[in-house]
């Protein structure tokens, strides 16, 4: 019992584990919690429904439509709300206002769109369940589980392996001496927000499966942010397995005490947690600035 | 008439929520995204203590204020030292968590359906008033020892910090002090409407607010209050465009963040002793001549 519970923890977490590295890619580098990224997933949501609506596409076609959609989005994000203040050398808390406002704008905007219905995806998987030994798989939560693995491993292939990985990395150290060093900031952290947008695509999809599609739906980013806190603001690793934790407490408080009442459990975990270690898991102290 | 009253009462109460916002957005710099909570928890306990335990209203404000502050507490200890961001993601938690109370514990709140037959004592008179008081208190804060190391801190923490600035307790004062403001707004709003659905007091109220405050200028208290009756006053005129009016708020608080940063009013403050002093002025030049 027990072991199908942690199984079911750990295919929820790595959806968690997609929202939360998409947040903390951009945290990393502009060192601000993006608010907008709840709206990347919305859209990109509905982005997926409407292609298996007209186009009937596969799993796979609307994953990958979704996600570059939400890339899209990403760097039509970026020029719109951040460029200016990026240029202005505005402090982090207009960078903050800024993705908050654009996360409602979006969230608004697809409510007037689609209405508050609620829509549904079609069924992407034939069999439901299969069975391995003793424990019961769900194919849709199995799939979910390779596809954000797969994701999230070819993300750190791409950052930790190969030169524009560098690049972002290094930008995300300090922006002004790696643009001293001849690296186009700009396209850097444009790619920062497609890979966000990507990624945000990704669990959008995801969530409207698992989830029906409604415009509030971005909101679900709170389950990111959680994870992220316990991670530690800003570390990719710390994100994912801050992610796989908050997926089986979850599972687990469902079981003990009901999915109504579990977010209040959460919350008192986190608090507890933050009070114990204040920098997440594997969070490095940021320090800003003077 | 009537229309009118309501649309009065309705920008007071804003004004009272602005306040406390103005408070911890404006002159610290901190982001709370769980004030709708705050104002949730306002409605709530004082709705409750009235329609089960018949309170009177000030008791049963006085009561609702008390549990926000407590549930502040709870909230800021343990973030209060953290970066500025663990401040706006915990209160987002928080926020959640309070709607899921509310929406759990059926048999004391209603849950979803809400929460009905809360007495109707809130007249305009006592929402404007309210709100007068509220700006006179956040006034006094804004000019106190406390409001201007809240904007020193806002500043430059680090420089505040080695100024001797005893930032964390600096953050939990704001803090404690918007989160009464907050939870008082949500007491009004509950006893002028009467009914209460958790639903209300999401995210997006907080994000509402906060916009409000940028959209008057961050560091004026007077753009706040402007900017709070122009945008709940208008709309609520101007009917038809509702549903489009978070998306102009939105658009328009884009505009201003990337071409007005400062907002509205900036830094600028009405107030009575530079009016006075033009006057002056102007009675001297008068002299002068």
């Amino acid at each position: 019992m027990t072991a199908q519970l942690i199984i079911n923890g750990i295919s929820l977490g790595a959806v968690y584990a997609l929202i939360a590295v998409g947040f903390a890619i951009i945290f990393n580098i502009l060192k601000f919690s993006n608010f907008a990224h709840g709206g990347f997933m919305t859209v990109t949501a509905y982005v997926g429904f409407l292609a298996t609506r007209f186009w009937h596409t596969s799993l796979l076609w609307t994953l990958l439509i979704a996600s570059l959609a939400g890339g899209m989005l990403g760097i039509i994000a970026e020029l719109v709300a951040f460029r200016r203040i990026r240029n202005n050398k505005g402090p982090v808390i207009y960078y903050f206002v800024s993705s908050i406002t654009l996360g409602m704008l979006l969230e608004n905007l697809m409510t007037i769109f689609f209405s508050t219905n609620f829509y549904a995806y079609p069924n992407f998987f034939p069999v439901a369940t299969v069975k391995v030994g003793r424990l019961l798989l769900g194919v849709p939560e199995l799939i979910m589980f390779c596809i954000s693995s797969l994701a999230l491993i070819i993300l750190a292939v791409l950052i930790y392996r190969t030169k524009l990985g560098t690049a972002l990395r290094s930008v995300s150290y300090d922006v002004d001496t790696s643009g001293l060093m001849g690296i186009n900031v700009l396209r850097i952290i444009q790619l920062a927000f497609f890979l966000a947008g990507f990624l945000g695509g990704i669990s959008g999809v995801f969530l409207g499966i698992s989830y029906t599609l409604y415009p509030q739906l971005g909101q679900l980013v709170v389950k990111g942010f959680i994870a992220s806190v316990i991670g530690g603001l800003g570390s990719l690793p710390g994100a994912v397995i801050g992610a796989f934790l908050l997926g089986i407490i979850e599972i687990l408080l469902i079981r003990l005490v009901g999915s109504g009442i579990s977010p209040v459990f959460i919350f008192v975990i986190m608090l507890l947690f933050l009070l114990v270690r204040p920098r997440g898991i594997a969070g490095s102290h940021i320090q800003e600035k003077a | 008439m009537e229309l009118l009253a309501s649309v009065l009462t309705f920008t007071a109460i804003n004004v009272v929520a602005v306040t406390g916002v103005f408070i911890l957005t404006g002159l610290t710099g901190l982001f709370s995204l769980g004030q709708g909570a705050f104002m949730g928890i306002g409605a709530y306990v004082a709705g409750l203590m009235a329609v089960k335990y018949n309170f009177s209203f000030p008791l049963a404000a006085g009561g609702a204020v008390v549990v926000g502050l407590i549930a502040a507490v709870i909230v800021g200890l343990p973030t209060i030292r953290l970066r500025r961001d663990y401040i706006s993601l915990v209160t987002f938690g928080f926020g959640e968590a309070i709607a899921a109370l509310l929406n759990q514990s059926v048999n004391i709140t209603g849950g979803a359906m809400g929460l009905s037959g809360i007495p109707k004592q809130t007249t305009l008179l006592l929402a404007v008033t309210s709100a007068v008081i509220c700006l006179f208190l956040v006034w006094g804060f804004k000019c106190s020892r406390y409001g201007r190391q809240c904007l020193a801190l806002r500043s430059d923490e680090l420089a505040a910090r080695s100024m001797g600035i005893n930032v964390n307790q600096v953050k939990m004062v704001a803090f404690l002090l918007s989160a009464a403001i907050t939870t008082y707004a949500g007491v009004l709003y509950g006893f002028y409407t009467t009914y209460v659905e958790p639903v209300m007091f999401g995210w997006t109220k907080s994000a509402e607010w906060i916009i409000m405050v940028f959209f008057g200028g961050i560091n004026s208290l007077t753009g706040a209050v402007v900017a709070s009756a122009l945008l709940t006053g208008l709309p609520e005129i101007l009917r038809a465009a509702a549903e489009w009016r978070i998306v102009a708020y939105c658009v328009i608080v884009l505009l201003i963040l990337n071409f007005k940063p400062t907002g509205l009013f900036g830094e600028y403050e009405i107030s009575l002793l530079s009016l006075l002093r033009r006057r002056g002025n102007r009675i001297r030049e008068g002299e002068g001549s």
